[in-house]
């Protein structure tokens, strides 16, 4: 044991000193934190918080009125105070209109409010022009102040006490509630895609650690000393560590971030990036069964092989059943507790990709989760039993790539 | 009580046969000569000795007992296919190496550098293995085999790859090793070196013992027959009758005589002839033995397959 703790510290502490570890460890969370503050940012820059309109009016007093009434009034767009200035035009020339237009087209006024007398009644009529076509809560805004204002004045008009009026059109505020989403698609594709690139990337990581040893001839020296089981094991260990703090650094970091009050108003509207602590755990542990799978399996290739480039001919293995994952997505997307999506997320080759989409997706059944992580474990038990006999055969083999029969007779060496 | 005993080893992959009953014993403080050209099966015996393959008949005996695991820390196992990770420190490489030898870090630490510093590579200890020449890299192997001061010290061709200054200060190390009780077993294509090292050999060939013994016993079955000889002038003297086969290259020739055949009696005749500065009578040289037992065992075998470094 103490052999297999030596082989994993030193290949734990190659590989996370190497830049190419630094880089991926820090550039990942970087990237992520700059997703969510950069579109936090933009979305706060495309509701910009105030606004400047005008009111155009024949009648000054009521002008006068709307313009109070609006100046007071809060809008209600996702809990964000818009603070709108008005300016108000009274009685409005005759090219008016035109220079109105002319400013919105600079952008020095956010819209305009027209008042004309209906030309059949007493009524007026209102025409709001906005500057652009989204500024829908400013339009809101203005129509609710513009209720408020005919409502004082009709009743004034009946003779309500002014007290009783201003009570009675007192605003009414509504206080946004927080609801933060326990499924989100998007961190369940985020998480998805994540666990692939981690499982093949580590995966990949043995066998090439196992082709270095072969090609630079370390084994010899080793196996003098140790089993070729506990060189596999420490190996696969130690590189599986790497991927763990890899994989800790960024969930601390996607903890960190989804803290912030940034990223959880971000929750609170449409695109919800925060991970949640039960969805951080299973990925954690989805990961340790997959990349126990898939580098056993990795091993044993790399054992096989010579160099990088017979390898790339074999990683087919590798990524045909992780594509295969792929492909299954929209099944699960479509229905995540549809049979389908049951049985292919049921396979232990694709549990680590898909039950853990589906965590993220709609919590399957806790039988459903907890027999993943029972056939995993009987997979990986026979990938190892197969992959640590190919590896003691393999790894003292130069030359040629064996042929199938050949490998198959390795099985019964002892 | 023999550090390593084998007996009757046989060992087959797939078709080949690359080890047929090969039985030798190593004594204690022994230097000890596995001979053989290359794929003759030096590898696979020794691979055998140390656990990495298991024979698929016959018994190997490491200090007396059957094998054992543990018992491997008591080797040092130098492969003759060099085996460092190249981006490590050498410092850090031979403490690795020593832990795994079951040493613990301070005392591989120390070791490597007292090493380090006899064979004259203390500028290098602090460097990436990978920037060192390949001189280098091959004394910090030859250290990584020596740290944990094996009982039984196991060389893969040792001096393959090395320029003369360094092959003498590693075939001094080892003499020493020697003389302070350890036992050693190198295995070599070059039979000159052995000449002088070995207390004990054994030659072998395709897989099989062709000639095992001391050097003593060996040298003695052969009669001393050779004659070198340096001249200038006429050679004709090289048609006397004692002279069973005669090879001229330019006034050196290389002589065989006759069984029972007096070679002072060519001398005399020789001085007649030419001009003699050179001549010398010997036994037959390793390199001679070996040929003559291969051509005598398989005569189909021409000579020419027989590797000379």
């Amino acid at each position: 044991m103490h052999k297999v703790w030596l082989i994993a510290r030193r290949e734990y502490l190659e590989r996370v000193t190497t830049r190419a570890f630094i880089v991926s460890t820090v550039l990942i969370p970087v990237l992520m934190g700059g997703f969510v503050f950069g579109s936090s940012f933009l979305d706060r820059k495309s509701s910009s918080s105030s606004a400047h309109i005008a009111i155009a009016s024949t009648d000054t007093q009521f002008a006068l009125d709307l313009q109070r009434e609006i100046e007071s009034t809060p809008a209600t767009k996702d809990a964000k105070d818009i603070k709108i200035q008005a300016d108000v035009i009274s009685p409005p020339g005759h090219d008016i209109r035109g220079i109105l237009e002319q400013e919105l087209d600079d952008k020095s006024l956010d819209g305009y409010l027209w008042i004309a007398p209906a030309t059949n009644s007493d009524h007026l009529t209102f025409t709001f022009t906005p500057a652009s076509n989204n500024r829908g809560a400013l339009r809101n805004t203005v129509a609710a102040a513009l209720r408020t204002v005919l409502l004082r004045q009709q009743l004034s008009q009946e003779g309500v006490r002014s007290g009783e009026v201003a009570t009675l059109t007192q605003p009414v505020t509504i206080a946004q509630g927080k609801h933060t989403p326990k499924s989100s698609t998007g961190v369940a594709y985020i998480l998805f895609f994540l666990m692939y690139m981690v499982v093949m990337l580590y995966g990949m990581n043995v066998a090439r650690s196992i082709i270095e040893e072969k090609t630079s001839r370390v084994f010899e020296v080793l196996l003098a000393t140790i089993r070729p089981e506990e060189m596999m094991a420490g190996k696969i260990l130690g590189v599986g560590s790497v991927g763990l703090t890899q994989i800790a650094v960024w969930m601390l970091a996607a903890g960190l971030i989804s803290a912030t009050p940034l990223a959880s108003s971000l929750a609170s509207g449409d695109m919800a990036i925060a991970v949640t602590i039960p969805q951080m755990l299973f990925f954690i542990l989805y990961f340790v069964f997959g990349f126990l799978l898939y580098s056993s399996m990795a091993a044993a290739l790399g054992a096989m092989t010579n160099s990088e480039q017979e390898l790339q001919q074999l990683n087919m293995f590798l990524v045909m059943p992780l594509a295969f994952c792929m492909l299954m997505l929209p099944v699960v997307t479509n229905d995540p507790n549809s049979f389908w999506s049951r049985v292919v997320s049921l396979i232990p080759f694709c549990s680590p990709l898909l039950m853990n989409f589906r965590i993220s997706l709609h919590m399957p059944q806790p039988w459903e989760i907890a027999l993943s992580f029972v056939l995993m474990s009987i997979t990986i038990y026979a990938v190892l039993w197969v992959a640590s006999r190919i590896y003691r055969v393999g790894v003292l083999m130069y030359g040629k790539r064996p042929n199938l029969p050949e490998i198959l007779r390795w099985l019964k060496y002892s | 009580m023999p550090i390593v005993e084998l007996q009757h080893v046989r060992k087959v992959y797939d078709t080949k046969v690359a080890v047929d009953n090969m039985s030798f014993t190593i004594e204690p403080g022994t230097m000890f000569g596995l001979l053989g050209p290359n794929g003759s099966g030096k590898t696979s015996t020794i691979r055998m000795m140390i656990g990495i393959t298991v024979p698929d008949s016959g018994t190997v005996q490491l200090f007396g007992q059957p094998f054992d695991r543990k018992n491997l820390k008591r080797v040092g196992y130098l492969p003759e296919e060099r085996g460092l990770y190249k981006k490590m420190k050498v410092m850090d490489q031979l403490i690795f190496l020593g832990q795994l030898h079951g040493l613990d870090a301070t005392v591989a630490h120390k070791r490597a550098h007292d090493w380090c510093e006899r064979l004259q590579i203390t500028d290098a200890i602090y460097k990436r293995t990978e920037d060192l020449s390949k001189g280098m890299q091959q004394k910090i192997q030859f250290i990584s085999t020596l740290l944990h001061e094996p009982d039984l010290i196991i060389m893969d061709e040792p001096f393959s790859g090395l320029d003369p200054v360094n092959a003498s200060l590693l075939q001094d190390t080892l003499i020493e090793l020697r003389t302070q009780g350890r036992s050693i077993l190198f295995s070599t294509h070059r039979m000159d070196q052995v000449e002088k090292m070995c207390d004990h050999i054994c030659l072998i060939h395709n897989g099989k013992q062709v000639l095992s013994g001391t050097m003593q016993q060996i040298k003695a079955e052969y009669p001393v027959n050779r004659v070198q000889l340096t001249f200038s002038g006429d050679d004709s003297f090289l048609r006397h009758p004692s002279i069973l086969s005669a090879k001229n290259y330019n006034g050196q020739a290389e002589i065989i005589l006759h069984d029972g055949a007096d070679a002072q009696e060519l001398l005399a005749f020789a001085i007649t002839h030419a001009r003699i500065t050179r001549f010398e009578v010997t036994a037959p040289t390793l390199e001679e033995i070996f040929i003559e037992k291969i051509t005598n065992k398989s005569p189909e075998n021409p000579i020419g397959d027989i590797v000379h470094a």
